[in-house]
């Protein structure tokens, strides 16, 4: 029975594939996730920077 | 001023789905890894080795799942694709393009170990038999549909084209089974074999089949959710874009 | 069904004027067939294989490039977006669309079967009259298809490359059926080997242009 080549090989594939596929998503993630805060700030400071009212007192909260 | 609460109001309701799959889906990671090692354990200790093929039918318990996830997955972006067209809501076509992207993941597995499979068995390492060639019809259907999510840009008219052609392609694959089938009648008889259900005898080898049937659903379910859940970020990012061009421009006026 | 005439009528009075469509279709045709001739050899080990096989490889490729010039026409001005915003039933558009391309490639494709005939040494006789089912509903198949993936394609970018990647996958299990039944028609088989084939080419058209007049209006419609 040396065809266990063939055997090991079918294994390793599925789990590299996989393995590959959510490093993927992963390194996405971070980087859109950052982006997506970066634009939630941006968005909170403009709504607030047109308002008379002191913008820092506010800017902490969430 | 109008304008001035609908921007903050995007900014702070944090995208509602979004973190609710968040939550799912490190769950859905340990069942898949729990499940896995289960199967995994079965498959290498627990199965009795096949008396014709040996050692590498045991490819075969993992094989099977794999076609079954991928033909599921492409069924969901056709779904997907008749809610969208009906609804209009970006959270399908993000459901469809999910589930079109991780269906081609495990699409490209089942002929990566049908060929690792097919080399010792059959002596080659493709043949155009019927199944192979209408697994890799699939396979090349929804590479078209991935090249045009790749080669458009993210706007609702391309993500419209590709609820159409998910459902068109998915109407499209029992044609393709009949024609190719009627192509290639002569099944090697190995296949016939397995196909028939035969090749199982032992009640050992169903249930490992099953153990790993319901790992890879399981498992698709994880990478589904942790791709949807990032199509759900992006499409928010879109969203916040918009707003926020707005925001400046009415910022801008005062 | 008076639109579906008037916009079928003003397609083919444009092609009249400049033949430009079915010379390009013919054009292409013959230059695949001349391609392949040097690819497989005039005298092929098997004629009616050979010679069913190039003319619908030509048919494909050449369809690809050149039957949908009759949408991308409106693509390019402009005129498919007004089209759409008009109270024409999307479904006749699109059928006005189909027939213009079917007319096109059934013209270029007769006269691409003459030069298979040439090229490939085969006799003018009743076999050839047998070639028309099966490429008549092919090429209905095949206009319908790219009739519909071509308003998709045009409007996206690099549109002429992501026809092909759309549209051979999903024409397989026709060129599969189309291809079979044209060798058995060119080798003299009864009609029986040939009808299992024509029973997948009905089926596919009627699939497809089904589908084409029910999702044509998500294609072409505005946001």
């Amino acid at each position: 029975m040396d065809n266990f080549g063939y055997l090991f090989a079918a294994y390793s594939v599925i789990f590299a594939v996989i393995f590959l596929y959510v490093v993927f998503i992963w390194r996405r993630e971070a980087r859109l996730e950052a982006e997506v805060r970066a634009l939630e700030a941006r968005l909170r400071e403009l709504g607030q920077g047109s308002r008379p009212a002191p913008a820092d007192t506010s800017r902490g909260r969430q | 001023m109008a304008a001035e609460p609908s921007s903050s109001n995007i900014a702070d309701s944090t995208g509602a789905s979004a973190p609710a799959m968040a939550r799912l889906a490190p769950w859905l990671g340990v069942a898949t890894l729990a499940l896995m090692l289960a199967s995994l354990f079965m498959v290498f200790e627990y199965v009795p080795t096949e008396a014709q093929e040996g050692i590498v039918q045991r490819i075969f318990y993992f094989h099977v799942p794999c076609a079954w996830v991928a033909f599921a997955a492409f069924g969901l972006v056709a779904i997907a694709g008749v809610f969208y067209l009906w609804l209009g809501d970006q959270i399908w076509d993000d459901l469809g393009y999910a589930a079109a992207e991780s269906g081609m993941v495990f699409c490209t597995l089942v002929l990566i170990t049908g060929s690792l499979w097919a080399k010792p068995i059959w002596g080659a390492w493709w043949t155009w038999d019927s199944r192979i060639t209408t697994t890799f019809i699939l396979w090349l259907l929804y590479g078209g549909y991935l090249m045009l999510r790749a080669m458009a840009d993210d706007t609702p008219e391309v993500a419209r084209f590709g609820a159409v052609v998910g459902i068109v392609a998915a109407l499209d694959v029992p044609v393709v089974i009949v024609s190719v089938r009627l192509w290639r009648t002569i099944h090697p008889a190995v296949l016939v074999t397995r196909q028939g259900g035969h090749g199982l005898e032992d009640p050992r080898m169903i249930a490992t089949l099953l153990v790993a049937t319901v790992a890879f659903t399981v498992m698709f379910a994880w990478l589904l959710m942790l791709r949807f859940a990032q199509l759900r970020l992006r499409s928010r990012m879109k969203e916040l874009r918009r707003a926020l061009a707005l925001a400046e421009a009415s910022a801008g006026d005062l | 069904m008076g639109s579906f005439a008037a916009l079928l009528r003003k397609d083919l009075r444009l092609e009249l004027r400049s033949g430009q469509s079915t010379l390009a279709l013919f054009a292409l045709s013959l230059l695949i067939l001349v391609v392949l001739v040097f690819a497989l050899s005039p005298e092929p080990r098997d004629r009616a294989e050979a010679s069913a096989g190039a003319l619908w490889v030509a048919m494909v490729f050449a369809g690809m490039l050149g039957a949908t010039r009759a949408l991308l026409s409106e693509n390019e001005n402009g005129c498919i977006r007004a089209l759409a915003m008009s109270p024409v039933d999307p479904a006749m558009l699109y059928g006005a669309k189909l027939a213009a391309a079917f007319i096109f490639m059934t013209v270029a494709e007769a006269a691409a079967v003459l030069l298979v005939v040439l090229f490939f040494n085969l006799d003018f006789g009743p076999s050839l009259l047998r070639l028309a089912p099966p490429l008549v509903l092919g090429t209905l198949g095949f206009s319908a298809l790219a009739t519909l993936l071509a308003a998709i394609s045009g409007r996206t970018r690099a549109g002429d490359l992501l026809l092909p990647l759309l549209a051979v996958p999903m024409f397989v299990p026709a060129l599969i059926a189309g291809v079979k039944s044209s060798a058995a028609a060119l080798a003299g088989a009864p009609f029986s080997a040939m009808s299992q084939w024509l029973g997948v080419l009905v089926a596919f058209d009627v699939l497809f242009v089904t589908l084409g007049g029910l999702l044509f209006e998500h294609v072409i419609g505005e946001d």
